[in-house]
């Protein structure tokens, strides 16, 4: 590669960050300024700003080959966990979420210590196990309130434009990791133990413990998330706290938007709860098989994801050397 | 001392003993080569020392340490470097990534990315790989990703060096390269522990070689004598191939590429 041109693709890529990192700015901010008129709208940016955290986060223990099927126990221990410390002990609801995302990562490094061996399928077989088996025990419990959940108090006092700055602000956070982590030394020992686990730990990997701190780190956003979820949404019950629609959705947008990438998942998850909601407002009846239908036929034929598509069309318009970084996409 | 001492090893699969018994020891600075027919325990030989099998028995000596409860990771940082034989390239990642890892991971020492870029560049330029850093793995020749496999085992920085079959496969002239390539890093002072059926190879540069015939060590010493070796010989040629092989005078003739049992 020839000096001019190895500056001009830096100089390229980071004009394309810069004016990635605009849009996102635009996209963040706008929601509290239509939603001063329109509060519908700011409900459902938050929304998806919640399942674009949960999907970042799933992305990154996906990047060490590990397709888990958990992110709703994280995503529900951290709601119980906040909820019963704020109502029981007097905790603040902010404190409270970060104790939710504490206690997902202590339940998700033992897990990951537990799961070690299990690979592919297996691993998400056990993974959905856990989650499952959190599910009926909450439901039997006496103090997490049973089949029929708890009121949870409400986050900020419950002011919508605070709170969507709140999952902003948690969203910033996974997304720096998420870009961190990809441009690190991490990024080479995850990349290397999902392509074959025997030759990193030979070429000097530590591959348990990469293993478990991407399980934490994944953790600690989805346990976050579903405190937030529950001081938003005032109460938290068994079935949606630990919904396998979370941990279903959490990996369903990556793989839409693009693996192993940092704007893959989000674009994946902007694009999949905007898609279904411009769906159920124009199709009244029956548009989660209209939904379903596309989102087969896209993860069909892009196998690499939103991203890919984009890729694609930029290496048409400007033809180059392929020059694939390590995760086929965008840092 | 010695820099690799095996003592006893044992490790059966169900009721098959793939090694049984073995003993031997690597010299620093020495080319040590493991030969014997396809089955006769060499790989599982390599799994033991790198750390993917545990022994059922026996212990291993690396430096006068005893690793054989070692995990694979820290035998990696001790000095033990390896390659596989099914080339095993880190896909999705570029030749210089690939090398990246090693440069990375595979030592105590704390390289930053820059560091560990100009290193793995280094070790391209030194197995040849230079014109290729850039390239995805995906596409890659054989001898291209069996030079891969030996720049990324180099990019962990082993004082032993554990080659499995790197020579197989290659035409004559990349064998020769080959044959090159692993004289110019025991030069650079790593001890080389080679399994290879490229008996050319072999004769070039091993200083002493050891022979496996099911999981046991039935012979050692300088190649020109193991050859020679009856036991040797009828191991790899079955007891109805001594007769048919007399015109080359029997025996592992310098150039035959001996693979299966005959």
């Amino acid at each position: 590669m020839s000096a001019g041109r190895a500056e001009r693709s830096v100089r390229g890529r980071g004009g394309a960050r810069a004016a990635i990192l605009v849009v996102l700015l635009i996209a963040a901010v706008l929601p509290l300024w239509v939603g001063r008129t329109q509060p519908y709208f700011l409900q459902l940016s938050l929304n998806i700003l919640i399942f674009a955290v949960l999907a970042v986060s799933w992305d990154i223990l996906a990047r060490t080959g590990q397709l888990s099927l958990a992110h709703a126990a994280f995503y529900g221990l951290g709601g119980y966990t906040s909820v019963l410390l704020v109502t029981r002990a007097g905790v603040p609801v902010l404190i409270g979420m970060l104790a939710g995302g504490v206690v997902a990562v202590i339940a998700a490094a033992a897990l990951g210590v537990l799961t070690l061996r299990l690979r592919g399928i297996y691993f998400a077989i056990g993974t959905l196990a856990f989650s499952e088996t959190l599910r009926v025990i909450t439901k039997q419990l006496q103090f997490t309130g049973g089949s029929s959940g708890l009121v949870a108090p409400p986050l900020l006092g419950g002011a919508l434009p605070s709170q969507y700055l709140v999952i902003l602000s948690i969203l910033g956070l996974v997304l720096l990791v998420s870009w961190q982590i990809n441009r690190s030394r991490w990024h080479f020992a995850f990349t290397a133990i999902r392509t074959n686990e025997e030759v990193a730990a030979v070429m000097g990997i530590d591959v348990i413990r990469f293993k478990v701190l991407a399980f934490a780190i994944s953790a600690f956003f989805a346990g976050i998330t579903g405190a937030f979820y529950a001081h938003v949404f005032l109460f938290i019950n068994p079935f949606e706290a630990y919904s396998l629609a979370v941990s279903v959705g959490a990996l369903v947008a990556p793989i839409l938007g693009g693996l192993y990438s940092t704007i893959g998942p989000l674009l994946g998850a902007v694009a999949l709860r905007a898609g279904e909601e411009v769906l159920r407002s124009t199709i009244r009846s029956g548009y989660l098989i209209i939904y379903g239908l596309i989102l087969s036929v896209v993860i069909l034929y892009l196998p690499r994801g939103l991203l890919g598509v984009w890729a694609g069309l930029v290496a048409r318009r400007a033809p180059r050397p392929a020059r694939e970084g390590a995760w086929g996409g965008p840092r | 001392m010695s820099l690799l001492t095996l003592d006893a090893l044992t490790k059966a699969f169900g009721g098959l003993v793939a090694v049984s018994d073995l003993s031997f020891n690597v010299q620093p600075g020495e080319i040590f080569a493991l030969i014997g027919p396809n089955g006769a325990g060499k790989s599982t030989t390599f799994n033991l020392i790198s750390g993917l099998a545990a022994p059922d028995r026996g212990r291993i000596f690396f430096d006068g340490a005893d690793i054989t409860a070692a995990k694979p990771h820290d035998r990696a940082h001790l000095g033990v470097g390896r390659t596989f034989q099914l080339m095993q390239p880190f896909h999705n990642m570029t030749v210089l990534e690939n090398i990246m890892v090693g440069e990375l991971f595979g030592h105590a020492l704390s390289k930053s990315m820059d560091e560990a870029r100009r290193d793995a560049e280094a070790i391209c330029d030194l197995a040849g790989l230079s014109l290729l850093a850039a390239r995805d793995v995906t596409g890659l020749g054989v001898a291209d990703l069996k030079r891969l496999e030996v720049a990324r085992a180099l990019a962990t920085h082993p004082r032993l060096l554990l080659l499995d079959e790197v020579m197989a496969g290659l035409t004559p002239i990349e064998a020769r390269q080959a044959v090159g390539l692993i004289r110019r890093i025991r030069d650079g002072g790593i001890a080389v522990l080679l399994i290879d059926h490229v008996m050319s190879g072999v004769r070039d540069l091993a200083d002493r070689v050891g022979v496996l015939n099911f999981g046991r060590k039935i012979a050692e010493g300088r190649f020109e004598d193991v050859a020679r070796d009856p036991g040797v010989v009828e191991a790899y040629l079955g007891e109805e191939g001594v007769g048919a092989d007399a015109t080359t005078g029997g025996g592992i003739s310098g150039d035959a590429t001996v693979g299966d049992r005959a």
